[in-house]
């Protein structure tokens, strides 16, 4: 899986593009917690080019989110689409986690 | 009628029929059906002694047609073959490729042969077509043009090997029903066939070949509805399945996947059925892993076209309890996607082994 991180003002964006499953979520959760850790609490975590999440990968996008809201920060998800909205729909993640339909509107949201 | 006792044939060290043992009453249709190359032509043409049979017996009505000094001529006037590939003689007309045979070795007249042979094409309806040449026909009309030149022949007995095989599906019904018509009349046929629903419809009983040996046979409801024996069960139900042992827990789940989408791929399935399998391979395995250090994971998944059924199915020995209702569940989130991605989940101990199956929503 790739992990891109950008800065839009004071927000950053990470764009996740491949699998987030039980292979990749622990790397992913350990490089999250060193940007939450470095000071960023207002995140947009960008799917559009997710094409798979199981499991893993929803626990390691609640960590952050749980990280982020224990420093009074933000956090929503972006371009929740495919395989990946349907695996939120069966969860019932898309409930519990702030989605958003564009990043730009997620920069609006936690900026 | 037909007696077959421990039929062998090898070609070169290729075992093709192992231990065949059959026998075919007067009147009697039998459909011969399994998967390709498992012996199915290679037993019809043991028979009639185009192939001679490396071992065993074969005796009709009584008289061991394997003997030294049968009269193979005449056996083959007694068992009559129709091939997928038709075989006619293309430099004859219709009527000449059914009267040639009637007159060289029955000694019958050419106006007897001809009339004769009208009937036969009449039966067959071919009664315009004595004129014309193979050339001229469509598959199915040459098909049917052979199968009148055998009952030319007037044999007791008729072997069809894939008789529609090499025709467009169009004609397959025009000569599927000359046979059945044929059936209809008393005459004891054996059919090698991949048209399951004629062998069904048209059959007295059914063999299912495999491994060299006739695997199962019985009635065709006992074969296509209630088959016994596993391998019956997946060729009957078009199964194919994808196994894979996971014997740690540092098992590799990208080579798992990879051979699972493989296996998606080459069954067709649709694109969201390939990604709840994976989902659910998963998932279930995420379960599983605290259990690997302890035990070994025998992961099945098949498909049955038939059924229109994918499943999923973990076995591991020493296993008594369900993994999924146990109580070291991380969260529910797994179990959770597990449920949304199944029509069923059951989980047995059968031979000292925890079974899990699962049925994939697709």
């Amino acid at each position: 899986m790739d992990v891109d991180t950008r800065r839009e003002g004071n927000v950053t964006v990470v764009s996740l593009a491949g699998k987030l499953d039980a292979v990749t979520s622990p790397a992913f959760e350990q490089q999250m917690r060193g940007t939450i850790e470095g000071g960023n609490h207002a995140i947009v975590v960008d799917l559009a080019q997710l094409d798979y999440i199981s499991s893993a990968g929803l626990r390691a996008l609640l960590v952050l989110a749980k990280q982020v809201k224990a420093r009074g920060g933000k956090a929503c998800l972006a371009n929740v689409s495919g395989n990946v909205r349907s695996v939120f729909d069966m969860s019932g993640f898309a409930t519990i986690f702030e989605v958003v339909e564009s990043v730009a509107v997620g920069i609006e949201q936690v900026g | 009628m037909i007696k077959v006792e421990h039929l062998a044939k090898k070609f070169g060290e290729l075992t093709v029929l192992r231990d065949v043992n059959a026998e075919i009453a007067t009147g009697e249709v039998v459909s011969i059906i399994g998967p390709s190359g498992c012996g199915k032509s290679t037993f019809l043409r043991c028979l009639n002694l185009l192939e001679r049979p490396t071992r065993g017996t074969i005796s009709i009505d009584g008289v061991d047609i394997l003997a030294k000094g049968t009269d193979v001529a005449m056996l083959r006037q007694k068992m009559n073959m129709v091939f997928q590939s038709f075989n006619l003689f293309s430099h004859l007309t219709v009527m000449g490729n059914l009267t040639l045979a009637p007159i060289r070795l029955k000694g019958l007249g050419r106006a007897d042969a001809e009339r004769k042979a009208m009937e036969l094409l009449k039966l067959v309806g071919l009664g315009e077509k004595a004129g014309s040449f193979p050339d001229e026909l469509s598959g199915g009309q040459k098909q049917r043009v052979a199968i009148a030149r055998c009952l030319a022949m007037e044999p007791k007995v008729i072997l069809f090997d894939e008789p529609t095989s090499a025709l467009d599906p169009t004609m397959v019904r025009e000569v599927l029903s000359v046979i059945r018509r044929l059936a209809r009349e008393g005459m004891t046929m054996a059919i090698v066939t991949h048209e399951m629903d004629f062998a069904r419809d048209v059959s007295n009983r059914v063999f299912y070949m495999d491994e060299g040996v006739i695997y199962e046979s019985g009635t065709p409801a006992e074969i296509f509805d209630t088959p016994k024996q596993p391998k019956t069960r997946a060729f009957i139900n078009r199964t194919r399945s994808l196994n894979f042992r996971i014997g740690s827990a540092d098992y590799d789940l990208y080579a798992l996947e990879a051979a699972l989408e493989t296996f998606a791929e080459k069954q067709l399935l649709p694109r969201q059925a390939q990604h709840h399998l994976l989902l659910l391979v998963e998932e279930v395995l995420q379960i599983y892993v605290p259990r690997l250090k302890e035990a070994v994971i025998d992961l099945a998944v098949s498909h049955s076209e038939k059924k229109d059924l994918l499943e999923v199915v973990l076995e591991t020995p020493g296993m008594a309890d369900n993994p999924l209702a146990g109580p070291d569940l991380e969260d529910e989130l797994g179990l959770t996607l597990i449920r949304n991605l199944t029509d069923r989940i059951d989980f047995r101990v059968v031979e000292g082994k925890g079974r899990l199956e699962l049925t994939v929503k697709k």
